[in-house]
């Protein structure tokens, strides 16, 4: 686990002055790499910044570009949908987190302490996470549906009708089904993640809690989450980002609809730029930068709430 | 108790029955936790065996007889066809991956060796990290009007540049890990011998680096042939569709036949299914590799 970073660390046979750098064998290795990451990345990267302050759109077969200034950043604070997007997002960012965190650490203590069949629950509860967004949400948009879903015949078959709702066609449920459903297809991830933080935890300080009369559940507690702390919030981190770039579940399962009602900023920024044929990629650029520093931001208040170092 | 008593890591001398009855109890709970996980999988393949009739009728039902009618139709309509889909799947993540690969073993090789240390190349190494914090959402619309500009919107091609960009961060530091921590003894000795810088990546350390190689291309091609935002962005033509964005498509454009999208989700989730079942250990060690560095 404790693995080094690649570049920054020299063993001492590298220290010693050379006389000569291979700096043409320097050119050869890291040059495509980085001629590549600076087209396809780091251009695209500058360039949303600049289409931000811009209005891009076609006009007589050409794309034509103006200068707004900051005119685009204001709209989107008038802008009704954006603030809703913003809304779902920043609810689903808090609850999506918290419920996987929550889940995949007790799991990842399940299987940490090798209960009966462990080696067949880290296979189930990591296949959800191999297969794409677009399976995910399709095959949930069935599970939910009204009439003939699997969730609400089971309701019915229970005697519990009035709890088989149109769950994907009312204001406030699908923002929850989304949330639910990317919980589904990704929690796996973050308890494969935290297990092998658990992993790399010398077993023998569990032994010794033992030797020292605490019970299974104290050497969890007491033990094991304090040491699992850096890793912890490592997935958290990651856990966050993702909720905050997701985007193949929502537009499969929801959409975004109905009505706005499960917008996120990932699937309106795809809406304005490409969907609604208004094609202004200035307007989209501007809510793409935006988003980008909130969630700078957030991953920053997180790291320092929980005074750990993230290390990229 | 049996012998798998000293795999288990629970506080030892608890009295038997108190053991078994709690592990009972566990096993009782997880077993139906892994129920409700796996639910969807199952009934996704209940449901393309049957006929879309069936389904809406009794959602429950096991089949009557096993339909495998679907599948054959998924494949032999002329108006489905969805073998295109699998080959314009498999020819982006073939490339992708090419492309990734190559690019990523050779600039691994050069920031993991301390022989190419250089002042700005620790530098350099933290700004090709820095990608793995950027969302897609913040570079994809530069990108489209890249590929747009250079005539490459609606061809397989947009989809293996970008995706080799998407993947080059991650994969480039699994390659300068594991480059890093390879002994120098056998290059030196190379070097003796006369062996110049790409001989010695290519005929001594590459060969080494053989389980990091088959780490990424694994990661690499589950991505690619998961990924949708820039498929369905970069490519509008049906024909030159990727299978995410096929199957997305496919309810919509076929009417409401269920049984027949839920065996085109079957069939395209076996590929990547077989990978993580015959190679399961090599995916979690790559995918944790690359998301903990400590």
């Amino acid at each position: 686990m404790a693995m080094r970073t690649a570049a920054g660390t020299k063993p001492l046979a590298a220290r010693r002055k050379r006389s000569r750098r291979p700096w043409g064998a320097i050119a050869l290795f890291l040059g495509p790499v980085m001629v590549y990451y600076a087209i396809f990345v780091i251009y695209p990267l500058f360039a949303t910044f600049y289409y931000s302050l811009h209005n891009i759109s076609p006009v007589a077969g050409k794309v034509v570009t103006t200068f707004v200034g900051l005119q685009n950043f204001k709209d989107l604070f008038s802008d009704k949908i954006f603030i809703r997007a913003v809304r779902n997002t920043a609810t689903w960012g808090i609850a999506g987190p918290t419920l996987e965190m929550i889940t995949a650490t007790t799991l990842a203590f399940v299987v940490y302490f090798r209960v009966p069949l462990y080696r067949f629950y880290r296979t189930a509860w990591f296949t959800p996470f191999l297969v794409t967004g677009v399976i995910v949400g399709l095959v949930f948009r069935w599970m939910f549906n009204v009439d003939w879903g699997l969730l609400n015949a089971t309701l019915r078959l229970i005697g519990l009708d009035t709890l088989a709702l149109n769950w994907l066609g009312r204001k406030d449920t699908p923002l929850w089904v989304v949330i639910i459903v990317h919980w589904w297809a990704t929690f796996g991830y973050s308890f494969i993640l935290l297990l092998a933080g658990l992993t790399a935890i010398p077993h023998e300080l569990v032994e010794a809690a033992y030797i020292d009369g605490a019970s299974t559940v104290q050497a969890a507690l007491r033990v094991l989450l304090p040491l699992l702390r850096p890793t912890f919030v490592t997935v958290l981190i990651l856990s966050f980002m993702g909720k905050m770039r997701a985007f193949d579940v929502v537009w499969v399962l929801t959409h975004g609809g109905p009505m706005h009602f499960s917008e996120t900023v990932a699937t309106y920024v795809q809406k304005r730029a490409f969907g609604w044929g208004s094609l202004d990629l200035g307007y989209p650029s501007a809510m793409a930068v935006i988003w980008f520093g909130v969630v700078m931001v957030s991953v920053g208040l997180i790291t320092r709430l929980l005074q750990s170092r993230m290390e990229y | 108790m049996t012998s798998t008593v000293s795999s288990i890591r629970t506080r030892p001398g608890w009295t038997i029955w108190a053991r078994r009855i709690t592990m009972t109890l566990l096993t009782v709970v997880l077993l139906a936790f892994t129920l409700v996980v796996i639910v969807p999988f199952i009934w996704m393949l209940l449901m393309s065996v049957r006929t879309t009739g069936e389904i809406l009728n009794n959602p429950y039902g096991l089949p009557k007889v096993i339909r495998w009618q679907n599948y054959v139709n998924l494949m032999i309509d002329p108006q489905i066809r969805f073998y295109r889909y699998f080959y314009n799947s498999a020819f982006v993540a073939f490339f992708a991956l090419l492309f990734s690969t190559i690019l990523a073993t050779m600039g691994g090789y050069g920031f993991g060796r301390s022989r190419y240390d250089f002042k700005f190349r620790g530098i350099l190494f933290s700004l090709l990290l820095f990608a793995l914090m950027l969302p897609r959402q913040i570079m994809y619309i530069p990108q489209f009007v890249m590929m747009a500009r250079y005539g490459l919107l609606n061809t397989r091609w947009s989809l293996v540049l970008l995706y080799t960009a998407l993947q080059l961060p991650v994969s480039t530091y699994l390659m300068a890990t594991y480059f890093s921590q390879l002994p120098s003894e056998m290059e030196d000795a190379a070097r003796i011998d006369g062996c110049n810088d790409w001989r010695m990546f290519w005929q001594v350390m590459l060969p080494l680096a053989r389980p990091a190689l088959a780490t990424i291309v694994l990661i690499n091609f589950m991505v690619f042939w998961k990924e949708l935002l820039l498929a369905v962005t970069m490519v509008t033509e049906p024909a030159m569709r990727t299978l995410p964005v096929a199957m997305m498509n496919f309810v919509g454009e076929h009417g409401s036949d269920y049984a027949m999208a839920a065996a085109s989700l079957v069939t395209s989730m076996v590929p990547v299914l077989i990978l993580y079942l015959v190679l399961s250990d090599r995916f979690v060690e790559g995918l944790t590799a690359g998301a903990l560095k400590g």
